[in-house]
């Protein structure tokens, strides 16, 4: 915890430069329909697990309502594209509308209720992520209930869009990959959480930053210095809902499809809190770290038992043991291992070794 | 004589049937040290949060430069220049010693509202931060946790955040409890410097009769939540009522 950095701290700096690295050229380097799609997963997760951990990680804050927020701008895009046709200006209303409807929310549970102790603050915003569950199903002719909303991107993120043609009047590859409008899409999403991701970090590092840990630190005492501490909370609650709300465009507009199950259900807010926990809370690297471990998980951990399972084949028990419907049970033992091996997180673990060196 | 920066009327606070504080009307002016005395549980910590505003009075104001603070929270109280330093230490113990006095300075500075700013970039900030850090010998620890400090060091801190806070009105609450003899002077020559400058009210609560013999200018008695005693230093102990329920018990102990 010392401000001279240790070799964790350039380890862990280390790792999210080459995260950061295989995320840009991912379409180059995974060059199949699925990896990109773990690839835009991995980018929207980083910014609104990030902006979580700005709550819980930098100031104390435990909220249940971030998916809400996420929703928020998610539905925002959809509805908005889905009612005004696939165009620029669908994203934008959209965009501003979810953060809107996500700045007011935040400041009515913020100033009604950031004065009280932290589990009734949490009770709060669980009951307020309920209710915005039940109303997205509920009002299903604006939301599309249960199913959710299909609708178009806008046309230079169409997968038949070309960027660049070749002299065959065909679209141009670029190491074997098609510039369209998928790669567009990606590029788009990876740039959007790029610069969401270093405003945060821009956040941390401010003077704000250190009032945030100070809260989190000893709010008697940040008060008694001069730090209206209500209004600080307020402040990092309101920039938290607003970031999660872009996410939440961002992924709508990549996905096509906003429903319950990718932008609202309480997995996704599960999801968070693992991420952030297993990452490392009060770092913002540990958002990508976090964020990597657990999608990556999410997806291959099954493809991968699978393979092991057929390696094993012949010996006794193990291909029982590693068989692909058990994939919730090992990412449970990997879950309880690395909260036990890195009990801050990995970030915030890595970041404490070799700092007695 | 100047005019008083702090005053209290009629100050009061309740807690159920229990008076802890009593109706406490006083006047505090720039350039006087007054250290305020009392038994265990006179009200001498709930006088000083009812100042600074960890407590809202049941009854009276609290007024500072004529300005009636009486309703404000302690940040905002702070901010007009009340400072106050705690009896338990009562820091930020995962931030290093230096973001430590730099929260203080920034508040005081206004720059605590800006949240796109690099805080390395703000020099003037770091600048007046490490003028705090050598007033009060702690450039050494700079970059260590609060937490990680000695006892000493850590009392030390307190006082260089209620400095670093730049207040019109300082307010110590014991600031040598619990050190060793061969430290508390650090602490009592930073009291002293502070003294100094006479644009400063100093309020002080101590127990140590030789700290309040050495930098009282006036004292006041607290008992039972009541001020029944309030004067110059030698006026005072050998006054008869406050050798009765204070001085008899405490010089003894001490």
């Amino acid at each position: 915890m010392t401000t001279t950095p240790t070799l964790g701290d350039r380890a862990v700096k280390l790792t999210v430069l080459v995260i950061a690295g295989l995320l840009l050229f991912a379409p180059f380097l995974f060059q199949d329909i699925r990896s990109l799609e773990v690839a835009a997963r991995i980018c929207v997760f980083i910014v609104l697990v990030a902006s979580y951990d700005l709550l819980i990680g930098y100031t104390g804050i435990v909220s249940f309502a971030h998916t809400m927020f996420f929703g928020f701008g998610a539905y925002g895009a959809a509805i908005s594209l889905k009612q005004m046709g696939p165009g620029w200006d669908a994203v934008i209303v959209g965009a501003i509308a979810g953060a809107l409807v996500s700045l007011v929310m935040a400041i009515a549970i913020g100033l009604l209720s950031l004065r009280v102790k932290a589990i009734f603050f949490a009770m709060i915003t669980l009951a307020a992520a309920s209710v915005a569950m039940v109303l997205a199903s509920q009002l299903s002719h604006f939301t599309g209930g249960e199913d959710g909303i299909t609708y178009k991107a806008p046309q230079l993120f169409k997968t038949a869009t070309k960027l660049m043609l070749n002299d065959e009047g065909k679209v141009m590859r670029v190491f074997g990959v098609k510039l369209n409008g998928k790669l567009a899409a990606y590029y788009f999403v990876f740039a959007s959480s790029l610069v969401l991701f270093l405003v945060m970090l821009r956040l941390v590092g401010s003077p704000v930053g250190t009032v945030l840990k100070a809260i989190r630190e000893n709010e008697a005492r940040a008060e008694a210095i001069g730090y209206r501490v209500v209004a600080y909370r307020t402040f990092v609650f309101c920039i938290a809902a607003i970031i999660a709300s872009l996410a939440g465009t961002v992924y709508a507009i990549w996905l096509k499809y906003t429903g319950p199950d990718t932008a609202l259900s309480f997995s996704i807010m599960i999801d968070i809190l693992l991420m952030v926990v297993i990452g490392g809370m009060g770092t913002m690297y540990g958002a990508v770290i976090g964020a990597v471990l657990l999608v990556l998980a999410q997806y291959y951990l099954r493809d991968l038992m699978g393979t092991a399972a057929e390696a094993v084949a012949d010996m006794p028990l193990l291909p029982f043991i590693l068989d692909p419907d058990r994939w919730l049970f090992w990412l449970g033992v990997i879950f309880i291992l690395l909260v036990y091996f890195f009990p801050k997180g990995i970030a915030g673990t890595l970041a404490q070794k070799g700092a007695r060196t | 004589m100047s005019h008083p920066s702090l005053i209290t009327q009629d100050l009061t606070i309740r807690f159920g049937g229990h008076v802890a504080v009593n109706a406490v009307s006083c006047e505090f002016r720039p350039g006087e040290l007054t250290v305020i005395v009392g038994p265990n549980g006179a009200g001498k910590t709930t006088y000083f949060n009812l100042i600074s505003g960890q407590l809202m009075p049941s009854a009276g104001t609290v007024i500072k430069d004529g300005v009636d603070m009486t309703a404000m929270p302690p940040s905002t109280r702070a901010r007009h220049g009340v400072g106050r330093a705690f009896q338990l230490t009562n820091l930020f113990p995962q931030l290093s010693v230096l973001e430590n006095i730099r929260l203080a300075v920034q508040a005081r500075s206004g720059d605590g509202w800006r949240f796109l700013t690099r805080t390395s970039s703000l020099t003037e900030l770091s600048a007046r931060a490490e003028r705090y850090l050598e007033a009060t010998k702690l450039s050494a620890v700079a970059d260590v946790p609060a937490s990680t400090l000695s006892h000493g060091d850590q009392r030390k801190l307190e006082v260089a955040l209620l400095m670093a806070m730049e207040p019109d009105i300082y307010m110590f609450d014991e600031p040598t409890a619990g050190m060793s003899l061969d430290h508390a002077p650090d602490v009592l020559d930073l009291i002293a410097e502070i003294k100094h400058d006479k644009s400063k009210t100093i309020l002080l609560v101590e127990h140590k009769m030789d700290v309040v013999r050495a930098l009282a200018d006036r004292i006041i008695v607290l008992h039972n939540g009541e001020l029944i005693a309030d004067g110059a230093p030698d006026e005072v102990m050998s006054s008869q009522i406050v050798r009765d329920v204070y001085l008899g018990k405490s010089t003894e102990a001490a």
